[in-house]
């Protein structure tokens, strides 16, 4: 066997083609790489002093109504986590940072995809584009001719001649190729880890059990793209005809199933478009829906007066505006959950429609969970978008309810930058990683049966290949 | 016309046991009768040269020895082992030379023959010893470090005698190994399996190079239509009989 391997690892090496191919691939993968990690970081210390000034601009506001303080509002930034070079995922459509202001439930901004070109959105080369699709397609051409080209030269008679199984053979070749790919992507996994080590671009949610993670399940693709790679090649009658059909997969899988997983996800689970939602936010606050009416502000008087046992607004002990505005923010944060729940569940099940999409090409399962494992996909943007609302929803109940109870109703009050300073600042604590594999089963599941079914049908083929 | 049954080498009286054995041969490729039947027994230190036009079964006899297609019937044996239930123990014995010796175009000659030694369960030889082998079987020595790629046929089946060499085969298989070489070459070709005849090896050769078949073959059985018609000791007839004998058969 380590005859097989020594000797297919310097064919490889000696190869041209290979030389040519993995410099390129090498190349690109280390200024994806490179250039992902200075933006990253980039973003990271941009985001790090927007928000201090952010916080710095809220804390001297000086002298303010608490309400208006509400409407001046605070911008909060998504962190990027460590992995976010490696895999930028859909940052640059949902956005990184959202401005929270009263009444309001705000869209993210900062989506560069919103202001890039279309040559900018084909040209945006990241080290998982790398991985996901010009890895596999080095493969294939390492791979395509492994038994079906030993059998057109006429070498695989002689191989099998000297008593080597063909199981063994196979499993060497695939050994020796592997260990070509390790010399370009070892040296890659090297950079990432040091650059994880040295310089985390984000802050730190288990940053190294990410990462490992990560190269596992980029191992486990390569894995299963190598044995399909050699189960086509034992099973093809030519080594043309062999690479014609990997390159079939490969087109597949990375072109062809990516858009059609958009289009039928979103075909099964319609979203409305951005002004349609905000338009029906803007009807439903305006009029409330069934179940969620308005707040009737006469009868909150009434109510309140009631309650405390006085017949006039000005005698009650809580400014009646500041009960009122805090109503009006819990009446639009239903409204909101209403809206955003739905939209979100969409998602959701649109994601669940891509995940199970990847039983027909493996590269569905490796983008989520390459994005999840890097922080950038919707879940946890989702999970970043509902720790700001719940902040935003606190900090207007904070402004509210000062405004209640530090003032009489009529009276003109102003609070000072001691509650500016005493409202605490978003802390944000990104999921673990076992929150964001549990959310991944499906993928990790498929990715693992294309693992197994790849290797079993390499095995099942490897056995019955022609010798001639 | 009964089909003949080799001497068995016992009946030869040299009490020798057959390394390559056929026992009622047979193989089908859907209704083709590829071969029919074929018993035969050929000891070591013996020459078998099987003669025939195309489709005759000399091929499948040795595709069926080397286990690359199953037998419809009967038992290929080597050193007394059933090829189809002893794969890699019978591989070990033999070496086999085709038409063509097809090599890896990227390594050197020497790498080739390192490559197919180790393969063949003889890792241990070491460099000086390999080139010895490959001089041995014929090759300059300034081309044992050469890429095959910058070889003619003629030295690419000398690197395939030297593979047999390294391996200490028992037994060889040759399919047209002459096939296409210069006289000269053949001759050396030649001298080369009349070495490997006198350390032992067995050698069952397809050929259609009646010349050579009488030069360097012990005995010779012509085949047509997937059956041995007749089998001829060659020290038995002249060139000129083995002629007359075979395109007898042919138009028989």
């Amino acid at each position: 066997m380590k005859h097989i391997v020594r000797k297919e690892f310097t064919d490889v090496l000696r190869d041209g083609r290979f030389r040519w191919c993995s410099v390129l691939v090498g190349a690109l993968l280390l200024v994806s790489l490179g250039h992902g990690w200075v933006q990253a970081r980039n973003a990271q210390q941009e985001h790090a002093a927007a928000q201090a000034t952010a916080r710095d601009h809220w804390e001297s506001q000086g002298e303010k109504n608490p309400h208006s303080a509400a409407h001046y509002g605070i911008y909060a930034f998504k962190p990027r986590l460590a992995l976010s070079f490696v895999d930028e995922g859909v940052d640059p459509y949902t956005g990184t940072s959202v401005w929270l202001e009263a009444h309001r439930q705000n869209d993210f901004l900062l989506r560069p995809a919103q202001d890039a070109t279309a040559a900018q959105r084909i040209g945006a080369l990241t080290a998982a584009q790398v991985l996901q699709h010009l890895v596999p397609l080095l493969i294939i051409l390492l791979t395509f001719g492994a038994l079906a080209g030993e059998r057109e030269r006429g070498t695989l008679r002689q191989l099998l001649a000297t008593g080597i199984g063909r199981r063994e053979l196979a499993l060497g070749k695939a050994l020796g190729i592997a260990g070509a790919l390790a010399l370009l992507l070892v040296p890659a996994a090297l950079v990432g880890a040091a650059a994880l080590v040295v310089g985390s671009p984000g802050p730190a949610a288990s940053p190294l059990a990410r990462g490992v993670v990560l190269a596992g399940v980029y191992l486990a693709y390569f894995t299963a793209f190598l044995a399909l790679s050699l189960a086509v090649s034992a099973w093809a009658r030519s080594a043309r005809t062999a690479l014609v059909i990997l390159l079939g997969v490969w087109v597949v899988n990375g072109l062809v199933a990516p858009r059609v997983a958009v289009d039928l996800s979103k075909w099964l689970h319609p979203t409305p478009s951005a002004l349609e939602f905000a338009r029906n936010v803007e009807r439903e606050m305006a009029s409330g829906v069934e179940g969620i009416p308005r707040p009737d502000r006469d009868a909150l008087a009434e109510r309140l007066l009631a309650e405390h046992g006085v017949e006039r607004v000005e005698d009650l002990p809580v400014n009646e505006v500041g009960v009122y505005l805090q109503e009006s923010e819990e009446f639009g944060n239903r409204i909101f959950d209403r809206n955003y729940g739905a939209l979100w569940d969409t998602f959701e099940r649109q994601g669940v429609v891509h995940e199970a999409l990847a039983v027909a090409a493996p590269l569905l399962a490796v983008r989520t969970l390459s994005m999840g494992l890097a922080g950038t996909d919707v879940e946890q943007h989702r999970h970043f978008a509902t720790a700001a609302e719940t902040y935003r929803r606190d900090l207007m109940r904070r402004m509210n309810g000062d405004l209640a109870d530090n003032s009489r109703t009529g009276d003109t009050y102003l609070a000072g930058p001691e509650l500016w300073e005493e409202t605490p600042p978003l802390e944000y604590a990104a999921p673990t990683l076992g929150w964001v594999l549990g959310n991944r089963i499906l993928s990790i599941l498929v990715l693992g049966t294309w693992l197994v079914g790849a290797v079993m049908a390499a095995a099942a083929r490897v056995r019955r290949a022609e010798v001639t | 016309m009964n089909t003949p049954k080799s001497r068995h080498p016992a009946e030869l009286g040299n009490g020798r046991t057959p390394l390559l054995e056929a026992r009622g041969l047979s193989k089908n490729y859907g209704a083709t009768r590829a071969l029919d039947s074929l018993d035969l027994a050929i000891a070591p230190g013996e020459v078998y040269c099987l003669l025939g036009p195309n489709g005759a079964g000399k091929t499948t006899t040795i595709n069926l020895f080397l286990g690359f297609v199953a037998p419809t019937g009967g038992q290929a044996l080597i050193a007394g082992l059933d090829v189809s239930t002893h794969d890699r123990e019978t591989k070990q014995r033999i070496a086999y030379i085709p038409e063509q010796v097809m090599l890896y175009r990227n390594l050197t000659g020497l790498e080739n023959l390192e490559y197919f030694a180790a393969l063949g369960g003889k890792g241990a030889l070491t460099q000086a010893r390999l080139t010895d082998i490959l001089v041995e079987a014929g090759l300059e020595r300034p081309a044992v470090d050469q890429r095959v790629s910058e070889y003619s046929k003629g030295m690419r089946q000398k690197v395939g005698i030297a593979i047999a060499i390294a391996k200490e085969a028992d037994a060889l298989l040759l399919d047209e190994p002459t096939s296409g070489l210069d006289p000269q070459a053949s001759n050396e070709f030649s001298e080369l399996i009349e070495r490997l005849k006198d350390r032992g090896v067995a050698v069952l050769m397809a050929t259609h190079d009646l010349f050579r078949a009488k030069e360097t073959g012990t005995r010779v059985g012509i085949m047509r239509y997937g059956r041995l018609v007749t089998e001829l000791g060659t020290e038995e007839i002249g060139h000129a009989d083995l002629e007359r004998i075979y395109l007898k058969h042919m138009h028989d």
